[in-house]
């Protein structure tokens, strides 16, 4: 009748494989972690309130329940309509506005969702020319930002609340003084935009006072690919990659996929090289060459780990590889000196240098904003000598910008010769370099005034502080990555009466309209004419059609890339003595701005899979090195050493944890986190990367010292378990082996007995061959890249709440779907594997035979549903899940206080949090309560709207099949990387039906004969066979597989008795 | 013996016999009617803002439901009409009725009318009026003869097996697309032939429109 697993002892020979830190130590805390069906923790309940004083006041409470009789009756409930009904309004049925994300520098075309007037859910617009519905994690969780309940909500003047009136009356006092002495003495902040109207409002102020000077400050500035470009190419461009033209990728400590400008689109182009039809195709190839494990990184075929500092000799010895044969003598000379450092990975370079150059016009070289201009230069250089430009990249023209810098800034207020400051978004008190002393500097100029989104660190030093007004409250415009100008249209009006950039501008500069529709409007008829007609297509759409910047051609100025490489500072060596530091920018909070939000704050850190928290990153071998206590489990716990971290005088203490493959003697510190002014969620999260920050090395510093405390600290991750085991799980090829052996993925699990009924039989199996509908669903690891926008969108999709850190680390998070992130091979430098996991909507489903009073069902068109009203919360259904997707609410996480989400059982949400939040709510979706299971539905809501909406079409006739691929779920329609179909399977002409035929198409665990209806495309590989390590003859995890149970290659494939338990490392072993 | 138990012991079998039989009945009673799909409401009909009479209007006027009910087809929500929709009529009509105070002051100063709700589902039931309009089922198979009502009251249990009721078998209340909002309208005045007729056509129905008999949970709770 079952299938007995397969059991995955350790092979006596071959290669040792790692699983975790604890793999280090293997203690038995950990054996015994690893065999609980909860980690430790989740079921129980050992809170503060221990379970006698719980049942004492449940039983006060029930009494009094009585007492009062309430509730005999329903309550009498009111309908209360409009007086005259908005034009085009149906109650009841969403609107979608088309508006878009400002982001630093560039914007995200986006679709918002509004539910009755108020936004609950946004996707990327996939009419945009550059777009195809994808999103990042910050876009996805922005509308969360705008339901804070700790944003900034009122005018104040310093410190104590002050009247709108009064305000702005402030502000035109300031206009008529400045218009007396041409501004001088009026400084103005800003962030990098790409606010057409901001340019606008910002020269027309120049002119009327031109005195006024204007800085910009970003604490992670995207914009130094643009600088190098402009001065290696001589005129103010913009480079524009095209990922998907490139055949051969080399980024140099360039995180493109995580943390770059626009990486959504990256991710988009990147994903599309790299996917794969049938054998013939070839996917793209990767090289990435950084001291941090970046989410590049992650993806790379082959990726080498130097410290950031040391990256320049790389850049250098690759670009004098490189350029020696295309004859560009003084450059090769000059930077024949500056490789000497990178000599020990000559073979590495050399073998990449040669596969750049027989990839000519069809490569790219990146560098990352980490990087000085000098390698920036050398890039430049590269792609220029490999034909790229104009191919695989593409330079845009402009706007050259001319706003000073903070420190130019700085100086002046200590030069005492600011008189008003004006400070719009940012945070400057909190990530300005700490060797400016901003607290210090602010307090200088006479007046300050600020408009920032939350009352923080430099609203605290402001004589003014006004509220800004979320983008989706706004009027704005922007353009995108290609220069496409793009709307910003609000759907709300100001939820707490906040003001828009443009227009605190206006009425500074005292122009006549401060309107920001106006001003957008004004800008918009200078671009497109006078015409209402563009107009409103403009908002109908939310970008104006052939409005990106044309691309230029360029010619590259060897004599400007020689002066910016003479540039290059010699960096010291990192020795553990003096450890390099490197400031990142953080894949949920960015630079600090999306601190105080429970999505981002909860979102497993793409790589190190840690939540409400940073810590210092090392290597395995340099936290050895500096003979830290590596990791420690005490009653469940995650402990991690605490240090100092001392750094130019200045200090910081943090936790440290280890990052596999991170370059030796760095320490990562990624920034955002342990701010002092922030609201209920930021509080207490994390340590201040920037207090070590300093204005000459903002990226990366060699020099640190590192003092262990002795003392050990807790940590919240959702996956300290790296290792599959040896178990088919992700299975992945080299695209060789997959070309040999198309089917590789077939018959990995030991094969279900053919003969013998599933276990757990599908009562709809009957119905499935007649049915309309089959949903399913499949994910293309080769595309997936593990960027977790699929997290967000599901959590704001689903009215997931967040928990809290104590509660992550008891295990007891709710996502609907994680990925997870393995490891494989050597502890240093490992390979890695990503893996959306979510329900698997089993045909065969053995959660549902256990249930004892039927509260997880199946439906006729193959989904497993919940039904929450049913649970009472026995969690066998989570016990007999294969595949660990289910979640339990183990408290009203939805009732809690935003600070207090594990305060115990009867902790309060007070009314103005609950207030507020329950708007982002989804009113299709459930908002589940304390005490029942719950897990993906394949976004059932989504599937009943469609079928609803193809009904009412349909009418009186028969038309009711829902339209093939005309909807998916919240995961597939965030996902950049398009990884993720969604639709119907017994429609063959539906992409997932498709993707379903394919030979890389498995299923996990199949041997269990569950039959999930999700499915995953196995992933390829593209390893260069010439380079020297070791992942040339297979990826890291298939020989771990092939080490455990035989190589499926080889003909012992199909039948390899994996379920024999039968460890087969002995006899493969001379194959690899 | 009196030492043991004191005089009012002799009262005691029967008080407590009478108390178990008075209680007993009451929880019979309780249960038998609160413990039982057929309570949900049936009956409730508060007294509105604006008396409003359904019978007036639909039944002897003879305005369709989607005059004021416009959304019914469109959304999962059916409207209740702004006062600007009353207006339509009543600023010719009865201009000065006291009993339209309410509804001219509302379309006047934009103060909405608290109109009280009658029919309502439980949170977790995703209830959509359009797919059931637009799909053969009428507004009397749930709201009864609304028609006929002058102050609106809840006619049927909207329990889950009243609509299971339907949902297990749709070819009996299927009619034509085009007299869903014709309360009174019927296959025939002889109850015999309509409901042959109802047989007959229910699973022409049911066959031409791929009408699903809906029974999965994912139908009504996400």
């Amino acid at each position: 009748m079952k299938t007995i697993p397969p059991a995955c002892p350790e092979p006596d020979t071959g290669h040792k494989y790692w699983r975790s830190l604890d793999q280090l130590s293997d203690t038995p805390e950990f054996r015994q972690w690893a065999e609980r069906e909860f980690p430790s923790g989740a079921s129980e309940l050992n809170d503060p309130v221990t379970r006698r004083d719980f049942v004492k006041i449940m039983s006060a409470s029930f009494l009094l329940a009585g007492v009062g009789l309430t509730a005999c009756r329903k309550p009498e409930e009111h309908i209360y309509p409009f007086s005259k009904m908005p034009e085009g309004y149906v109650h009841g049925v969403p609107q979608y506005y088309a508006t878009s994300m400002p982001t630093r520098g560039t914007a995200i075309p986006l679709l918002a969702k509004s539910n009755d007037g108020r936004p609950t859910k946004v996707e990327g617009n996939t009419n945009h020319p550059d777009s195809n519905g994808g999103t990042d994690r910050f876009a996805q969780a922005s509308v969360l930002n705008l339901y804070d309940p700790d944003r900034a909500s009122r005018f104040t003047r310093a410190g104590s609340p002050a009247k709108q009136e009064d305000a702005l009356e402030f502000l035109a006092q300031l206009s008529k003084k400045f218009q007396g002495n041409s501004g001088d003495g009026l400084c103005f902040l800003l962030e990098r935009s790409s606010s057409v109207s901001r340019a606008r409002l910002q020269k027309l102020i120049s002119e009327k006072y031109s005195k006024a000077k204007w800085f910009i400050y970003e604490p992670v500035d995207l914009e130094i690919q643009r600088q190098a470009a402009s001065r290696t190419f001589g005129k103010s461009v913009s480079p524009y990659y095209r990922l998907d033209e490139a055949e051969v990728v080399v980024a140099l400590d360039c995180d493109f996929i995580g943390s770059e400008q626009d990486s959504y689109i990256n991710i988009r182009r990147f994903a599309k090289a790299r996917k794969l039809t049938n054998p013939s195709d070839t996917p793209n190839r990767l090289y990435a060459v950084e001291g941090l494990m970046t989410l590049t990184g992650v993806n790379a075929d082959h990726r080498l780990r130097v410290p950031t500092s040391a990256l320049a000799a790389v850049a250098a010895r690759l670009g004098s590889k490189i350029l020696e044969p295309s004859g560009s003598n003084d450059l090769v000379a000059a930077l024949q000196p500056l490789a000497e450092p990178a000599k020990a990975h000559e073979k590495w370079i050399a073998e990449c240098a040669k596969d750049l150059l027989a990839h000519k016009g069809k490569s790219l070289v990146l560098a990352g904003h980490r990087q000085p201009l000098a390698v920036h230069a050398i890039v430049n250089a590269l792609n220029n000598a490999l034909g790229n430009v104009g191919k695989t990249v593409v330079y845009r023209e402009v706007p050259a910008s001319s706003e000073g810098s903070i420190s130019e800034l700085a100086q002046l207020l200590n030069g005492n010769q600011v008189d008003t400051l004006v400070i719009f978004g940012g945070n400057p008190a909190y990530d300005a370099p700490a060797d400016l002393d901003w607290g210090k500097a602010q307090k200088k100029a006479k007046t300050t005034v600020r408009l920032g989104y939350y009352e923080d660190e430099t609203a605290a030093l402001s004589d003014w502080h006004l509220p800004l007004a979320h983008y989706l409250e706004s009027w704005g415009d922007a353009r995108t990555g290609d220069g496409t100008l793009v709307s910003v249209q609000p759907l709300i009006e100001p939820l707490f009466g906040g003001v828009t950039e443009i227009e605190i501008l206006a009425r500074i500069g005292g122009l006549e309209k401060t309107s920001p529709y106006e001003i957008v409007r004004e800008s918009f008829r200078g671009i497109a004419g006078e015409s209402d007609e563009p107009w409103k297509k403009f908002l109908h759409d939310g970008f104006l059609a052939n409005s990106a910047a044309q691309t230029v051609a360029v010619e590259f100025n060897s004599a400007a890339a020689l002066v910016e490489i003479a540039s290059l500072k010699p960096t010291a060596v990192a020795t553990k003595e003096s450890l390099e530091v490197v400031f990142h920018r953080d894949y949920s909070m960015d630079d600090g701005r999306f601190n105080n939000n429970g999505w981002l704050q909860e979102l497993p850190d793409p790589v190190t899979k840690m939540v409400w928290e940073n810590a210092m990153l090392m290597s395995i071998q340099t936290v050895k090195d500096l003979g830290l206590n590596v990791v420690d489990h005490e009653d469940g716990k995650l402990l991690v050493p605490w240090v100092k971290l001392q750094l130019g005088g200045r200090e910081l203490e943090g936790p440290v944890w280890i990052q596999p493959g991170q370059a030796d003697n760095t320490v990562g510190l990624a920034l955002g986190y342990g701010r002092k002014q922030t609201g209920r969620i930021g509080r207490g999260s994390g340590y201040d990367a920037y207090r070590l920050r300093t204005a000459a090395n903002p990226y990366f510093a060699v020099g640190a010292k590192l003092i262990p405390s002795g003392n050990t600290y807790e940590i919240a991750c959702t996956q300290n378990h790296w290792s599959m085991e040896g178990r088919p799980i992700i299975r992945e090829a080299n695209l060789e082996q997959y070309r040999k052996k198309p089917d590789f993925v077939k018959g990995m699990d030991a094969p279900p007995s053919p003969s013998e009924e599933p276990m757990y039989p599908n009562p709809f199996d009957k119905v499935k061959g007649s049915a309309l509908h089959q949903w399913g669903m499949a994910i293309d690891l080769n595309a997936c890249v593990g960027c977790s926008a699929c997290m967000v969108a599901c959590q704001s999709e689903n009215n997931i709440p967040i928990v809290g850190k104590n509660q992550v680390a008891k295990g007891r998070e709710l996502h609907w779907i994680r990925i997870d992130r393995y490891y494989s091979g050597k502890p240093n430098d490992p390979q890695v594997v990503n893996q959306p996991m979510l329900c698997q909507h089993c045909e065969a489903a053995p959660c549902e035979s256990v249930c004892p009073v039927n509260a997880t069902v199946h439906d006729n068109e193959g989904l497993n549903v919940m039904v929450y009203n049913r649970c009472v919360g026995t969690r066998y259904c989570s016990n007999n899940c294969p595949y660990k997707v289910r979640r339990f609410n183990y408290f009203d996480y939805n009732k809690r206080p935003l600070d207090k989400l594990y305060y115990g059982p009867f902790a309060k949400r007070p009314d103005d949090e609950l207030d507020i939040i329950k708007l982002v709510k989804n009113p299709d979706v459930t908002v589940r309560m304390r005490g029942v299971m719950e897990k993906c539905t394949f976004c059932v809501q989504r599937i009943e709207q469609a079928k609803i909406s193809q009904k009412v079409k349909a009418g009186a006739s028969g038309d009711v099949q829902v339209p093939t691929d005309s909807f998916t779920t919240a995961c597939a329609q965030a996902c950049p990387a398009g990884a993720i179909i969604f639709g119907n399977i017994a429609d063959p002409k539906s992409a997932v039906s498709e993707w379903k035929k394919r030979d890389r198409n498995y299923t996990v665990l199949d041997f269990l004969a569950t039959k999930p209806r999700l499915t995953y495309l196995a992933r390829v590989r593209n390893p260069n066979p010439a380079m020297p390590d070791e992942y040339t003859n297979m990826p890291g995890s298939f020989s771990e597989y092939a080490e455990k149970s035989g190589n499926p290659l080889e003909g012992h494939g199909s039948a390899h008795g994996a379920g024999e338990g039968h460890p087969h490392g002995e006899a493969e072993k001379g194959a690899h | 013996m009196s030492d043991i138990f004191p005089k009012w012991t002799n009262k005691l079998p029967v008080r407590l016999l009478t108390g178990a039989f008075v209680v007993g009945t009451a929880l019979t009673a309780g249960v038998w009617y609160y413990f039982t799909p057929k309570y949900t409401r049936v009956g409730y009909q508060p007294i509105q803002p604006v008396s409003f009479s359904h019978a007036v209007h639909v039944g002897q006027v003879g305005l369709d439901c989607r005059y004021c009910h416009s959304a019914v087809e469109k959304s999962w929500y059916s409207n209740i009409p702004t006062a600007g929709t009353c207006m339509n009529c009543h600023n010719q009509l009865l201009p000065t009725d006291t009993r339209l105070a309410l509804v001219r002051e509302s379309a006047q100063t934009g103060k909405t009318i608290p109109w009280v709700q009658i029919h309502k589902t439980p949170d977790y039931v995703y209830f959509n009026h359009s797919v059931h309009v637009n799909r053969g089922v009428s507004c009397v198979e749930c709201h009864g003869q609304i028609n006929q009502m002058d102050e609106v009251y809840h006619a049927k249990s909207f329990s889950m097996s009243f609509c299971l009721e339907c949902h297990r078998n749709p070819a009996e209340r299927l009619r034509p697309a085009d007299k869903i909002t014709d309360l009174n309208w019927k296959w025939d005045d002889d109850p015999k032939v309509a409901a042959q007729m109802q047989k007959v056509n229910g699973e022409k129905f049911m066959h031409d429109w791929k009408v699903e008999s809906l029974q999965t949970c994912s139908a009504c709770h996400r």
